[in-house]
């Protein structure tokens, strides 16, 4: 190494290597969005309804002029304590079987027999797999008109993915305390007990409270198939064509999405670092009293009875049930058929997927609250682009895909815009959250040092923001294809219109097919993203 | 930050009453080293050593750079004075605390300031490298006529490397002359004051 001014020789610049990996990933990446908008009849034929534009402008009038009446706002209030009342109960069922089933799919429960790990990871793809109102359309056929349904239908699906974050918090701890326990002559329950839960509890914790806000979302969507609440009351007003209150619905959810995300955001944020003076931080007691209140009062509001699960009735509808849906169908039209459907609905995911990154990276910035002081219009326009972020990620895809369909032609493209818009509220929150989080003193040095605005960003935001902000999209990649399901179950096409069409013609044989297909592709998407992320880190 | 009283005079302009783009090129003419280096980890150590030159580029000539590296027989030579020219294209996280130090340096080389601003520049380093980078520093401005100022806790440095030596305590001067007329005495009385 030398550091003196002249060197006799010039430098020489080592090659430029270029990680392969990440090159292929991305080139891949390129392709298969290329390929998805061809799909979406992005660069053939016509896409526009010429027809819809008035009633659209009628639509877009009505967001200035929301139904404001005494008897419409009193049922919204109504309707949102039913919605609140099943993300509550659903979400505490599913932390109950999260907690069940979270040491049955650990990596500490089953140490070195990897393949009954394995085992036990895939059975729970096929609850994690299928979406809420997936799941509430079944139940609905085994238990009739029940408030059971939508309890367990945000439940299943729910603790099934908690059962498996539960698991990896846990297994990520390291293993010190739990081994020192064990060699002391502890039992594996007591051991893990005091070794593994105390250090994971926070986590636990947060991801508890996370839960629960995206239940608010979940809740509402299963409004839209029938359980009652906010999301049942939008559905009403879009189909008797009343804007007005179609909007006044809108921004009851933004409200409620709007608490459960801040307030959910301020818990997470006490979690994460615990005030250092208190023994025990008041608020977040509080707040863990309140849920159990909330989760108590839930199931009396909605008057749900251990009896119902257990009736003559509802053994009776599953053996049916069951009997009708066994064996699968497997005839050739359906196959083919279910082909043609599945690449559908990957191609509405990656285009859904590829419109909420750009806007995110389009939108992340202005999102961002600035970490120094800053002016009135940046402020302004911070909260403007936050609320806009607010009402796309409040609206559930299926209503994006009815407005879409005002001005534009059926098919996948308006099924992919709406999830699209959709996913980029929740992606450009999280991309806006990341940016905050980062250290801001590398951007200020250049700009110390005279970069222009454009320049810091790019040199000393981009490069930190860009992988947590990819890793994200990937993950909401696998949520995007599963909510597919849920925009086709409402007629946008791919799977989800088919399973709807099979369901509703109790064709429960092909419904197995279908359902089956769901899972595989679900599963395969996890798989295909959880590959790409590791080439990130 | 506005100044709560008086004038702040920045090589010979008062920055409160320069436009934005006039005040660019003025912390242009500033380079500065932090303790904390203030180094982007996941960007290549070309690009660190470029971003000493984002106050010339436009937006598209910095966006096109993080794909093909621009100016960089510069940023070569720059790097190869601090002996890192074979880390050029490498992650800057993985380099060791005294590397990106010198990376910090480089990017103060292509930016070429008329005034150099260092804070504990040697904090990360062993004694052999301390002197050394305080040596680059030290070249850096008075070779287009302008100064580095330093902060820095070893007075051994400060003899070795400095002209001039100002002693801070509780926010006053309490010593300020030429370093050659420094004499122990000095400066057992200026710890003497601050401990």
């Amino acid at each position: 190494m030398t550091l003196t001014a002249d060197h006799p020789t010039r430098p020489t610049a080592p090659p430029l290597r270029r990680d392969r990996r990440r090159w292929a990933w991305g080139l891949g990446a390129a392709v298969v969005v290329a390929w998805s908008l061809a799909g979406a009849g992005l660069f053939s034929g016509d896409v526009l309804n010429p027809g819809g534009s008035a009633q659209f402008g009628r639509f877009a009038a009505a967001a200035l002029d929301p139904a404001a009446d005494a008897a419409f706002l009193g049922l919204l209030a109504r309707s949102a304590l039913v919605t609140v009342a099943y993300a509550a109960a659903g979400t505490a069922l599913a932390l109950l079987l999260g907690a069940v089933g979270a040491p049955l799919v650990a990596r500490t429960t089953w140490g070195r027999r990897r393949a009954g790990w394995l085992a036990a990871r895939g059975v729970l793809a096929v609850p994690r797999g299928l979406h809420e109102a997936v799941w509430g359309l079944l139940l609905v056929n085994v238990l009739g008109l029940d408030p059971w349904v939508g309890v367990l239908a945000i439940g299943i699906p729910y603790g099934a993915g908690s059962a498996k974050v539960f698991a990896d918090l846990v297994d990520e701890v390291p293993r010190g305390a739990y081994r020192a326990l064990r060699a002391a002559g502890a039992g594996r329950t007591a051991a893990a007990l005091y070794g593994l839960l105390p250090p994971a509890a926070g986590g636990l914790l947060s991801y508890a409270l996370y839960r629960l806000e995206c239940a608010v979302r979940s809740a509402v969507v299963l409004g839209m198939v029938g359980a009652g609440g906010l999301g049942y009351q939008l559905a009403l007003s879009f189909a008797s064509l009343r804007w007005e209150q179609v909007w006044s619905a809108v921004y009851a959810l933004s409200l409620l999405c709007l608490v459960a995300d801040v307030a959910g955001r301020a818990l997470r944020r006490r979690v994460a670092a615990p005030p250092a003076s208190a023994r025990r931080d008041p608020v977040l007691t509080a707040a863990v009293v309140g849920t159990v209140v909330l989760v108590g009062w839930s199931c009396w509001y909605l008057a749900l009875s251990p009896a119902s699960l257990v009736s003559e009735r509802t053994v009776t509808q599953l053996r049916h049930l069951l009997g009708a849906a066994w064996p699968p169908a497997t005839d050739g039209d359906l196959l083919r058929s279910l082909g043609v459907l599945a690449v559908d609905t990957v191609q509405m995911s990656v285009v859904a997927i590829a419109v909420a990154l750009l806007g995110t990276v389009l939108l992340a910035g202005p999102a961002a609250r600035p970490a120094g002081r800053s002016s009135p219009g940046r402020r302004v326009a911070g909260a403007l682009v936050r609320g806009g972020l607010l009402l796309l990620r409040a609206v559930p895809p299926p209503v994006w895909a009815l407005v879409l369909l005002f001005v534009l032609l059926p098919g996948v493209l308006p099924g992919a815009l709406a999830l699209g818009v959709h996913t980029l509220g929740v992606l450009g929150r999280l991309a806006a959250e990341a940016t905050e989080e980062l250290d801001p003193r590398p951007r200020a040095a250049l700009t110390a040092l005279g970069a222009r605005p454009a320049g810091a960003w790019l040199y000393g935001v981009l490069p930190r923001a860009a992988g947590p902000v990819l890793v994200h999209a990937l993950c909401r990649w696998e949520v995007a294809v599963r909510d597919t399901v849920l925009v086709g179950l409402l007629g946008a096409g791919g799977l989800g219109a088919l399973l709807a069409s099979e369901l509703a013609t109790f064709d429960w044989a092909a419904g197995t097919t279908v359902l089956a297909a769901v899972v595989v592709l679900t599963w395969a998407v996890d798989v295909v993203s959880d590959r790409a992320r590791a080439a990130l880190r | 930050m506005p100044p709560s009283a008086g004038t702040v005079r920045v090589l010979g302009a008062d920055p409160a009453g320069l436009s934005a783009r006039d005040r660019r090129r003025l912390w242009a003419r500033v380079g500065t080293v932090h303790q904390s280096l203030e180094l982007v980890g996941r960007l290549r150590v070309v690009h660190n050593v470029n971003a000493g030159r984002l106050a010339d580029w436009s937006g598209a000539r910095a966006a096109w750079s993080l794909v093909r590296p621009q100016g960089l027989p510069e940023a070569l030579a720059a790097l190869d004075r601090v002996g890192l020219a074979d880390r050029a294209f490498e992650r800057t996280e993985r380099l060791s605390g005294g590397q990106r130090q010198r990376v910090a340096i480089a990017r103060l080389l292509v930016q070429q300031p008329d005034l150099v601003l260092a804070d504990e520049p040697a904090s990360a380093l062993d004694p052999v490298l301390a002197d050394r980078a305080l040596t680059l520093l030290g070249e850096l401005a008075p070779a287009r006529g302008g100064a580095l100022v330093a902060a820095l806790h070893d007075p051994g440095l400060v003899r070795r490397h400095c002209d001039r030596v100002v002693g801070l305590a509780e926010g006053r001067v309490v010593l300020d002359r030429p370093v050659a007329t420094l004499s122990d005495a000095d400066l057992a009385e200026f710890y003497g004051v601050t401990t």
